[in-house]
Order: C-alpha cells, then sequence, then structure tokens
C-alpha cells in the first residue's frame, strides 16, 4: 500500500510492464480491437468534419491496403519493417527497459548495412555469390550497429543510472542529426541528383518471388517471421529470457534470484537494437537500396512503440499489429495520390491508437460498464 | 485517569468490516475512556489495524457505530475524523522526504498571508506545541525528514497530528521501528499526552509494552474482540492466552553442540546500505555444519546487509566470506547458488516470489543456471513443473495447484513454497531471514520443524529473526547484533530474554564471564 | 534555508558545470565578439518558450505526473496561435490577434490536456505511452489541418509580435536593449519564471504539489485531494506547453508542418531544461537560456566565418543531455511519479 518508498522511474516501468502482462490473451486482444476501432471512428469523424466523404475514405483505406497486387505488396513491405522495430521495442519493453530509441537504431544500422557494402562492392565479384556475400556483411553490420548504438543508452542507464527513456530520445536526435550530416557530406554519392549515398548494386537485393514487386520480396518477411520466432523462443525458452522477463515483472525478485540486473539492462537493450539494426538492414537491402537523409525516413520506431503495445508487447502478437500498421500505413499512401484527404490523417489516427492502447482500463470500465467483458477485477 | 462524568473519549460498538469474504473486523466494541491509554493487542492479521483504520476514516465499516465524546459520528475521509479531533500516527510515516519538518508539518494547514506561506506563524504555533510536550524536534524545524532518523521521524508525525488539533490520537505500531531507548522515550510521552488530556489507543503485539503503558488492553482475535482487561489487573502469561488461544511454549529442546566443519567463515566484514552508510563495521562469524546459528538484534541493526553481503546481493565494503574453504568474496549471487548458498529472503513479495508468476514460473526463480530445469541456456518447462509440484505435496502449499499465481496465495503458503524451494536447492548453507514473519502458527511449527530437521542432517544455517523466542528455540548459539556489530556470542541455554533484550539494545552484559567468551574491543566473534 | 537546502546540492553541480562550460565561451566570446545583444536577444527568443514548457512540465511531475506529451502540446499550441491570427487577420493579422492567438493557444490546449489528464488519473493510462501518443496526434493532425486551412502543409508568412520599446530607458547600455527594447514575450517570460518559483516554494499549493509527487498519502492524510492537485498540475503543464508553443509562433510569424512540425523538438528540449535544471523553474529557465544560446551560437559563428555544420552545432543539447544524464546519473525524481494514486476509501 506504501507507494512512498518505491522509486520513481522504476516504479512507472513495473506498472506499465504489470499492466501489460497482466492481463488475459483475450482481453489484450480485445483491447487491441477496441483501440483501433476507435481510433478509426475519430479519424473517420474527423474526416467528415473536414468535409470530406468518410464512407469514401474508408473505401481507399481498405483498396489501399489490400486492394490490388501493388497495395499487397506494399502492405507488406511496410509491415515487414513494423513487425521487426515492433519485436525490437517488445523485447525491451518485456524486460521492463523502455527502449524509445529504435528509431535511431534502425537509422543506424541502415547506413551501417549500406557503407560497407557500398565500399566493398567493388572488390567482391558481382553476380548472386557476390550478392549473397555483401548482403550477409552487410546485414551482420547493420545488427552489429544497430546493437552497439542500444547498448550505448543501456550501459548508460546500468551503470549511471541515466533514464533511458531520455537518453534514447536524445540518441534519435542525435542519430538522425549525425547520419543526416554524413549523408550530406562523405558518404553522398557525388553523381545523385538527390542527396543520399551511393545505389547499392543491382545483384545485392532479394529475388523476387511470388510478388513482383522492386521494394518487396517474400525473403524479407520470411527473415522476419523468423526473427519473430527466435526471439519468441528466447525470451520463453531460455534461461537469458527468463531473467529479462524477470527482471521487467519485478526487478528485486530477479536480483535475489542472481540476475545481474546491470548486465541484463544491457543484453536487453544490445538484443533489442540488434533486432531494430535488422530491420533497418532490411529497409537498405530490400526497400530503397540506398541511404537518405534520415529526416525524410518515415517514424517506423516510434510507431513500432504502438505495435508492440498493441500486442500487449507478445512477439508473436506484433505480428498481426505489424499487419494491420502495414495496412494503415500503405493505405495512407494511396489516398496520398487519390484521394484528397491528407495523408497524414493516417498518422493522426496511429497516434489515437497509441493513446488508446496506453488507457486499457478506459475500455475495461467501458466493458463493465456496459456489463460487456464482465469477470474482470 | 478516568474523567467521572465525560463521555467516553471514543465508543466503538459492534464494528463489522468485510472485505470481499473475509471478515477482518467481527462485531468489535472498544471504549477509550478520557485521558487515558489503551493498548490494542493482538498478532499480526487479527484486524488491529483495520479496525483503528475505521475510527480513522479511511474504511468505511459494513455495520455498527463510531461514537466520539458522546456524539456519533459517520467518517467518509480521514478528513473527518480529524475535524473531530481524531488523529493517526501511521506505522508508515506519511512525511515527504524531500521537504523539512516545518514543512511537513503545517502540510494541508498551512498558515498564509496574502497567498504566502507564513513560516512565522507556524513556527511559533509548533514552538509551543513543542515546550508543551516536552519535544525536541524544535531545534531541527527546517531540516529535511530524510536526515532524520526514525525515533525523530516518529515525534514529527506526532508534532503534526497535534498541530492539526487532534486530541485523541490513534498510534499504529508505534514501537516496530524503534530501539528499547527510544520505545521508553515514546512511553513516557504517552503518559505526557495522557495528562495534558489526551485519549490515546494503541496498536501493538508485544505484550510487556501493552503492560508498562497501558491503562486498558483489548485483545483482538481473528478480527473478534476477545477482551478488554485493565492492565494492572492482568499478567503477560494471561494476556498471551487471550492472544493466541493457547499457552505459548517458548520451551526448546537443549542439544548437543555441533562440531562439524566450518561451512561459512566470514572475516572483518563491513558493508555499507544503499545510502552509503556503513552497516556492518568489522563482524567475524563461523558457522559449522549441523549448527544453527541465530542473529538476533533490533531491526536495522545490519541483520540485513551482512545477510545480503553473505548471499551476494550486496558486495563487501571490506573483508572476506569463505564458503567450505574456498573464498566467494568476489563471486556473484548466481556464482553462490550454484555453489550451495541457499537464502530464505526476507522480503516474500518483493524478492522471494514473482507475484503475478505462477508457482510453476516460480519454481525456476534461482535455478536459472541449474540442472536439470535448464539445460545449457534452454529451459525444461516439464521438470520445472514436476519440480513445483514437489514442492507443493511435500510442503502442504494450498492450494495445491502449480498454476496458481504466487499472490493469490496466503503469506504462510507463500513462505512453505519458497522455504520448499530454496531447500531443493539442495545446499549446505541455508540463510533464513524472519523465516515465519507473517506466517500462521501451523506454518511457523512447519517451517521450524524443517530448520532442525536439516541442522540434524549436517546443514550450516543462519536464521535471523526480531522473535526472541524463534530465535531462542532454534538456535546453537545466539549472536547479538548492535550498530553493527556482534556485540555478544551467547549460548541460548544460559541466558534470559531479559539478558537478550538488553544486549539488543546495546548493554554488554559486564560481570557475566560465562555469557561474553570473547569480548574485545570490536565486538564478538561467531 | 529550506527551499536554500532543497536545491543548492545540486545548483553547485549545475553551477561547477556551467562554469566549465561558460568560462572559456565568454573568454573566446568576448575576444572575438561572439556575444552581441543581437545573440543574447536570439537565444533568449529561442529560450523563452523552452522555458516556459519546462516550468509546466515539471510541475507536472513534481505532483507525480510525467507529462511526455510537452512536444504534441506545444505543436498544438503552435498550430492554434497560427490558425487563429489567420482566421481573424488573414495573411497579416494585427498584433492585437497576435495577443488573442496567446489566449486561443491556452484555451485549446487546456481542453487537451484536461482529456490527457483524464486518461492519464483517471483511467490509469501509461503516461509514457500516453504522452508520446499526444506527440504522434500532434505530429499527423498538424498537416491535416494545415492542408485543410492554407491547402499546404504551411501557413506561409503571418505576423511575429514587436518589440516593447521603452523611449530613453532603451538607450543604456547592457540593460537597454535586454529589458526596453525586448519582445513583450520574453519580458513576460522572466516575469512567468520569478513567479512559478515562488508559487511552487512559498505558496501551500506549492507544498501541495510536491507533497503529491513525493508521497501522495502524506498529503491525502492531510486532507488534500491527491488527484486534484494531479489534475490541476497537468493540466497545466499541458496548457503552458500550448502556450510555449504559442509563444515560439508569435516570435517566429509562420507554422510549418513538415517533418517535425515548427516545434521541431523543443518541447523536447523542454523536459531535457528541467531534469537538467534539477526540477527547480530558475534552474529549468537556465538550462533553456543555454540551450537557447547553443542553438543560435552556429550562426553566430558564421558570421564570424566560422563554418560548422548547423546541424552537428544543434546536436550539442542533446549531447549535453545524455552526458549530465551520465554524469549525474538519476536526477532527484519525484518518487511517487507515474504511480496512479487510489485513496483508499
Amino acid at each position: 500500500m506504501s507507494s512512498a518508498d518505491s522509486s520513481g522511474a522504476r516504479t512507472v516501468l513495473d506498472r506499465a510492464a504489470d499492466r501489460m502482462l497482466d492481463a488475459g490473451v483475450l482481453e489484450r486482444v480485445g483491447i487491441a480491437i477496441a483501440s483501433t476501432t476507435l481510433a478509426l471512428l475519430i479519424g473517420l469523424g474527423i474526416v467528415a468534419m473536414s468535409g470530406y466523404n468518410p464512407a469514401l475514405f474508408a473505401n481507399q483505406l481498405i483498396i489501399g491496403a489490400i486492394g490490388s497486387e501493388a497495395a499487397m505488396a506494399r502492405t507488406l513491405r511496410l509491415s515487414t519493417l513494423f513487425i521487426l522495430t515492433g519485436v525490437a521495442v517488445a523485447v525491451a519493453f518485456r524486460a521492463g527497459v523502455f527502449n524509445i530509441g529504435v528509431q535511431g537504431q534502425f537509422i543506424v544500422g541502415g547506413i551501417a548495412t549500406v557503407m560497407p557494402i557500398v565500399w566493398l562492392a567493388p572488390l567482391l565479384p558481382s553476380g548472386p555469390i557476390g550478392g549473397v556475400t555483401l548482403i550477409v556483411i552487410g546485414t551482420t553490420s547493420g545488427i552489429i550497429a544497430g546493437g552497439l548504438y542500444a547498448a550505448l543508452p543501456g550501459a548508460l542507464k546500468a551503470y549511471a543510472g541515466a533514464n533511458e527513456i531520455i537518453t534514447t530520445i536524445m540518441l534519435n536526435f542525435i542519430a538522425i542529426g549525425i547520419v543526416g550530416w554524413l549523408v550530406m557530406g562523405w558518404f553522398q554519392d557525388p553523381n545523385a541528383p538527390s542527396t543520399r549515398t551511393e545505389q547499392l548494386p543491382e545483384y545485392v537485393g532479394f529475388p523476387q518471388i511470388v510478388f513482383s514487386s522492386s521494394s518487396f520480396s517474400i525473403i524479407g518477411l520470411g527473415i522476419t517471421i523468423a526473427v519473430v520466432i527466435l526471439v519468441a523462443i528466447v525470451i520463453e525458452r531460455t534461461g537469458f529470457g527468463y531473467d529479462m522477463v524477470t527482471s521487467g515483472h519485478q526487478q528485486s525478485a530477479a536480483t535475489y534470484s542472481g540476475v545481474d540486473a546491470k548486465r541484463t539492462i544491457v543484453a536487453t537493450m544490445t538484443f533489442s537494437g540488434m533486432v531494430a539494426g535488422l530491420a533497418g538492414a532490411i529497409f537498405v537491402i530490400m526497400i530503397t537500396g540506398n541511404f537518405t537523409n534520415p529526416d525524410g525516413i518515415s517514424t517506423y520506431g516510434f510507431d513500432a512503440i504502438a505495435v508492440s503495445l498493441l500486442a500487449a508487447n507478445n512477439p508473436i502478437g506484433v505480428i498481426p499489429a505489424g499487419l494491420l500498421f502495414g495496412g494503415l500505413d500503405s493505405a495512407g499512401s494511396h489516398i496520398q495520390i487519390h484521394s484528397d484527404v491528407p495523408a497524414q490523417m493516417i498518422d493522426g489516427i496511429v497516434g489515437l491508437v497509441v493513446l488508446f492502447v496506453a488507457a486499457p482500463e478506459l475500455f475495461r470500465m467501458a466493458a463493465a460498464r456496459t456489463g460487456l467483458g464482465g469477470d474482470d477485477r | 485517569m478516568t474523567t467521572s462524568n465525560a463521555p467516553p473519549a471514543v465508543q466503538l460498538e459492534g464494528i463489522t468490516k468485510r472485505f470481499g469474504d473475509v471478515v477482518a473486523n467481527d462485531e468489535v466494541d472498544l471504549t477509550l475512556e478520557q485521558g487515558s491509554i489503551h493498548a490494542l493487542l493482538g498478532e499480526n492479521g487479527s484486524g488491529k489495524t483495520t479496525l483503528m483504520s475505521v475510527l480513522y476514516g479511511l474504511y468505511d465499516q459494513n455495520e455498527g457505530t463510531i461514537t466520539v465524546n458522546g456524539e456519533e459520528q459517520t467518517f467518509n475521509s480521514p478528513r473527518d475524523a480529524m475535524s473531530v479531533g481524531v488523529g493517526m500516527i501511521h506505522q508508515h510515516f506519511q512525511l515527504v522526504e524531500p521537504m523539512t519538518v516545518l514543512q511537513n508539518i503545517i502540510l494541508g494547514h498551512e498558515p498564509t498571508e496574502n497567498g504566502l506561506i507564513d513560516e512565522s506563524v507556524a513556527r511559533d504555533e509548533i514552538e509551543d506545541i513543542c515546550s508543551r510536550y516536552g519535544f525536541s524536534i524544535d531545534e531541527e524545524l527546517d531540516t529535511q525528514i530524510r536526515d532524520l532518523d526514525l525515533g525523530d521521524r516518529q515525534r514529527v508525525e506526532i508534532v503534526k497530528t497535534l498541530y492539526r488539533g487532534a486530541e485523541i490520537l490513534i498510534f499504529d505500531e508505534p514501537t516496530a521501528v524503534l530501539t528499547p531507548q527510544e520505545v521508553e522515550g515514546l512511553i513516557d510521552l504517552l503518559n505526557d499526552l495522557a495528562d495534558a488530556g489526551h485519549s490515546m489507543i494503541f496498536i501493538s503485539h508485544k505484550l510487556d509494552e501493552a503492560l508498562t503503558a497501558a491503562d486498558d488492553i483489548t485483545v483482538l482475535r481473528d478480527g473478534e474482540s476477545v477482551g478488554t482487561v485493565k492492565a494492572a489487573d492482568t499478567t503477560e502469561q494471561d494476556l498471551a492466552r487471550m492472544m493466541v488461544g493457547r499457552e505459548v511454549m517458548f520451551d526448546r529442546q537443549s542439544r548437543e553442540p555441533t562440531s562439524g566443519e566450518p561451512v561459512l567463515e566470514a572475516n572483518e566484514v563491513h558493508v555499507r546500505d544503499d545510502r552509503d552508510i556503513e552497516k556492518v563495521s568489522g563482524v567475524d562469524l563461523t558457522v559449522r555444519s549441523g549448527e544453527i546459528l541465530g542473529i538476533a538484534g533490533v531491526q536495522g541493526n545490519g541483520q540485513t546487509e551482512l545477510v545480503e553481503g553473505c548471499t551476494g546481493l550486496r558486495s563487501l565494503e571490506s573483508g572476506s566470506v569463505r564458503f567450505a574453504g574456498e573464498d566467494v568474496t568476489e563471486m556473484s549471487r548466481r556464482q553462490r547458488i550454484e555453489e550451495g548458498i541457499a537464502y530464505i529472503p526476507e522480503d516474500r513479495q518483493t524478492e522471494g516470489l514473482v507475484q503475478d508468476y505462477s508457482l510453476v514460473r516460480n519454481a525456476l526463480l534461482g535455478n536459472q543456471t541449474i540442472e536439470p530445469y535448464v539445460n545449457d541456456g534452454v529451459i525444461d518447462w516439464t521438470a520445472v513443473r514436476e519440480h513445483a509440484e514437489d514442492i507443493i505435496e511435500e510442503f502442504n502449499v494450498r492450494p495445491p495447484n502449480a498454476d496458481a499465481e504466487a499472490a493469490s496465495l496466503s503469506g504462510g503458503n507463500q513462505q512453505k513454497f519458497i522455504v520448499g524451494r530454496e531447500i531443493g536447492h539442495d545446499p549446505d548453507l541455508i540463510f533464513a531471514s524472519h523465516p515465519t514473519r507473517g506466517v500462521d502458527i501451523g506454518s511457523i511449527e512447519f517451517i521450524h520443524n524443517r530448520l532442525l530437521e536439516l541442522r540434524e542432517n549436517g546443514l550450516a544455517i543462519v536464521v535471523v529473526s526480531s522473535k526472541l523466542e524463534e530465535i531462542q528455540k532454534l538456535s546453537d548459539r545466539i549472536a547479538v547484533m548492535y550498530e553493527g556489530e556482534f556485540i555478544d556470542i551467547v549460548d541460548p541455554d544460559n541466558v534470559t530474554e531479559e539478558q537478550l533484550g538488553l544486549l539488543m539494545a546495546g548493554q554488554r552484559l559486564e560481570n557475566e564471564g560465562e555469557l561474553s567468551e570473547q569480548e574485545s574491543k570490536g565486538g564478538a566473534q561467531a | 534555508m529550506s527551499v536554500a537546502s532543497y536545491t543548492s546540492q545540486r545548483r553547485v553541480q549545475i553551477g561547477t558545470l556551467g562554469l566549465v562550460v561558460l568560462i572559456p565561451l565568454i573568454a573566446v566570446g568576448i575576444e572575438t565578439s561572439l556575444f552581441t545583444y543581437g545573440f543574447l536577444n536570439r537565444s533568449l527568443a529561442v529560450a523563452s518558450p523552452i522555458a516556459i514548457a519546462a516550468i509546466g512540465g515539471l510541475y507536472a511531475e513534481k505532483s507525480g505526473v510525467f507529462n511526455i506529451g510537452l512536444e504534441g502540446f506545444m505543436i498544438f499550441g503552435a498550430l492554434t496561435a497560427a490558425v487563429t491570427m489567420f482566421g481573424l487577420g488573414g495573411s497579416s493579422p494585427g498584433q492585437g490577434y497576435i495577443w488573442i492567438a496567446l489566449v486561443a493557444s491556452v484555451l485549446v490546449t487546456v481542453i487537451l490536456s484536461a482529456i490527457f489528464a483524464v486518461l492519464l488519473i483517471r483511467y490509469k493510462a501509461d503516461q509514457i505511452v500516453a504522452g508520446l501518443a499526444v506527440w504522434f496526434i500532434g505530429l499527423g493532425f498538424a498537416p491535416v489541418i494545415a492542408t485543410l486551412i492554407w491547402g499546404r502543409r504551411s501557413s506561409g508568412g503571418l505576423s511575429s509580435i514587436n518589440n516593447v520599446v521603452v523611449p530613453g530607458l532603451a538607450e543604456i547600455p547592457v540593460i537597454g536593449p535586454i529589458f526596453f527594447d525586448q519582445s513583450p514575450l520574453i519580458l513576460l517570460t522572466f516575469v512567468f519564471v520569478a513567479v512559478s518559483w515562488l508559487f511552487l516554494y512559498r505558496t501551500q499549493y506549492g507544498y501541495w504539489i510536491q507533497a503529491a509527487g513525493e508521497n501522495p498519502e502524506a498529503l491525502d492524510t492531510a486532507g488534500i485531494d491527491v488527484n486534484r492537485v494531479r489534475y490541476a498540475a497537468t493540466i497545466f503543464s499541458g496548457a503552458m506547453a500550448g502556450l510555449a508553443g504559442a509563444v515560439l509562433l508569435a516570435h517566429l510569424g509562420s507554422f510549418n508542418a513538415s517533418g517535425d512540425t515548427t516545434v521541431d523538438g523543443r518541447g523536447w528540449l523542454g523536459i531535457v531544461a528541467y531534469l537538467f535544471g534539477n526540477y527547480n523553474p530558475i534552474g529549468a529557465a537556465l538550462a533553456a537560456l543555454l540551450f537557447g544560446g547553443l542553438d543560435m551560437i552556429s550562426v553566430q559563428l558564421q558570421t564570424l566565418g566560422i563554418n560548422l555544420s548547423s546541424r552537428i552545432v544543434n546536436l550539442v543539447p542533446y549531447v549535453i543531455v545524455v552526458v549530465v544524464l551520465t554524469v549525474w546519473g538519476k536526477t532527484q525524481m519525484p518518487s511517487s511519479v507515474g504511480d496512479p494514486y487510489e485513496s483508499e476509501d
């Protein structure tokens, strides 16, 4: 009953973790659906108030998400990124570490994938063998860079007590600033018409199977699903995962059981950052083929927080949540071209989803009042 | 002390308070006479605090009436109770640590002038209260609470309550955090307050305090009032019988001293706490196989830090710890678990169990690197589940459901599960901190017997407890800890509770050479 | 004594670091005439919205609610101000409309932060996630609304606020250009900082705010409704962030909703400023001024012919924050931040 002696930030995290992990699976799904529905309804209301036709907008949403093969490919391409970044967030949140820096780690991972490939490409044979080698090297580099960039705030939290929420947000700004500066300077392709790095060679990319899209390959999605499963296994079936999750639930009990809290924080952040770095690698290899000014890159790493929360930080749950966000974002691109409604409407709706996901109590109380959910505490 | 004509200060009649299906108070009556001190006595969980929370307006009673100074009252909040002069001094002090004594006292009742706080008015009023009752805190009005010791904090709490105009004071276990000297000071203070016309109820589970301090004593058991007696007309034995419903057995079987190998040897151990204050100042101790060493002492004299230092939860400032002849000073907690040092922790709620994990998941706590539960880093959940079920069966954990959340178990059952799990490590050394705190009587016996059995099997055991009878019953030797040192090591067969009490208060037993074998300037060795 | 002791420890640290950073800078600055009144005034202009948002944020956090949504509320404040000015006066609104715009921004953000406060306090929403959501919503809907009103993401040029010039006094060296030929909003910021310090440490409401964040039970047992205090502080923080956005707009004179919008991280700097200022309004304002100075220094260096990428220089506050958090470790965060409080009855 005494809340006085609990230490501030820790409590924030503990409570967040508790709430996220407490609810039954059905309840979580219910809250996720309710949050999304409510956010969409409010979005449609705003569309209507702005003088547009909400029915048309809703229709455009669906067409934009799954209306054609191209739309499907675009949805899956975006979902791949949302799923990976979402898992990166989920890993950290499960361990009670608030990695808000996935966007920064994603960007660092991306540039760290592009540059080694650009530098090494002339030294290796072109063609499939060189391509695969370069992909492996680039991806490894991206994963390592993402991991290291996340390990930094992890270490600062563990060994200096620096609040990771603040430091990771700061490191996002720093990553965007420095990578932007590099891309406009040393790393810039002098022959390119716009600000970007050199293009990756043609043969560095995933083969096109099923979808004939230049920026989506089922291979990328396959890797993503494999990573999700791997992360789920690590969390549920390994001593390391148990240490991590226990730290997130109840730090004092974890310490009692022999978990080195500091090392676990660093390890968790590194793990999370590695997944974010991989997301960056897939972003450049599968989608862009180069790296542009990071100011202009969508905020996958922030939306990932919503994805993860929507999935109650469960890695498997991140897959449907990522698909939903991929669909929404994909519909946004469609609406941008085919509708007068500003496409940022989608971002606003995503913001509302996040807001509602943060307040599950809202739906619990509403459910209790309307006599829907019934059996809750 | 009773004023003849005035109505009683407080009259509680037929108070019933239920939490869901649990009846915390069952038709309890209590009468507090004007200007008297009334002790509310009972074991943990007997409903004392609930009853007082009803009186203080924190809980609404389901049935029954509250009458203050002859007028029936309905309290919806502490503020209502305060408005008729009922104030409570909580066990967990309601003080804001970074604010000063003065700011805390006037919080919520600040005198203001032109919208700004008028400190000088407040200062005068507080100094007035302090001089009336002989408090010494008026010199510390500008000190932050976090810089005060617990005794001073309690006095701030009392002054705060008086400042708010309380005539009737409720003290929730006021002596729990105090040293024996501070307890004496508190009792004097209570008497002064009573002489000045205040009426007081204090909650306690300590018989001697109730007898010394109170005029009347009401005993609660399982939420029901067993009766009210005059302190002058009763004895400790009577009170004890009322509290537990049977004679308390303080007996211990005398045992042969052991001559096993030393299992734990700690040398010149110094440990600092989280606030970097040295809590253990040079402790030497040796525990042999087949021996139980009891560590007695008032809470906060370094017992926690000593145990944490030995189990690897806290690094030593200096000194060394050897386990089975091997230096483990630099070993991590995890390595020490693997080596065979088990620990039944002081706080089962926050340390010993993850509250929202099932018992199966809790069975893995501390076993994350132990085969067969985890092999090469991969958890074998089947083996873990079997382990949980074994513990549940062997230790009679209720409900017998391995998938139950730890939080859903009663304190006693949680503790049995922890004891079972820690013994399950097959350790050579067990630290048991307050192994029966807040545990029902049946479980206490059970846990005691298990510890004694393990001793028979040749384990080395360290028991830390603030319950003297527990220490005396279990220990082969008793080390008394005071201000970070072992002030003495005594033989439980040749020491009285009074002598232990003196030691715990920091007074060495002079002229009793047979007890204090190795008294040196640094303290005793165990 | 009390307040001094509350902060003195930190002040020494802050002071030391401040000196370490500032002395060489000032020495170099004087040597190279880097520090001009223009530089100081531009720094103040950057600093004032950060300081206002920071003080709002620290009130909320002192009361136990971490309002991480300052950036979002600032976006709404700036947008409301721009829309109000445009609605009243088209593309060249008069000075009076600027003041009306400030009031409108506060009103709108009071409503938004009241909803936010209900979610946090009544519905116990996760403070961090809900705060981030406010930012996302701002980033999402600001361009939507801008497009609806202006047909593009930028408002184009509106008006910015004129300086208040006191003839004669403005000629006084040093003080003149700072106090007597200055934006009224910056002057009001000075007053606001002083008043908010006084309110926090010298009035009963200030005590209640502090107690609500440190030990809500103590406040509750003193008969004060903890959640009411928290509602007040949270709504105040949102309103002040809104005001900060409006002040920013009144100085810049246009709103741009692309990318991170015109607000561009200043709300985050507000959080950083109060952490840096150790939850003290005056400390937070000084930190804001430091960030303002850093923000302007690259421009100033360029006028001296030193070309440092503004992109890199603008990162300095963020780097400083990371370094400061690392060197000093935990800030003195109130102990019950993030804890929803439920009275036991």
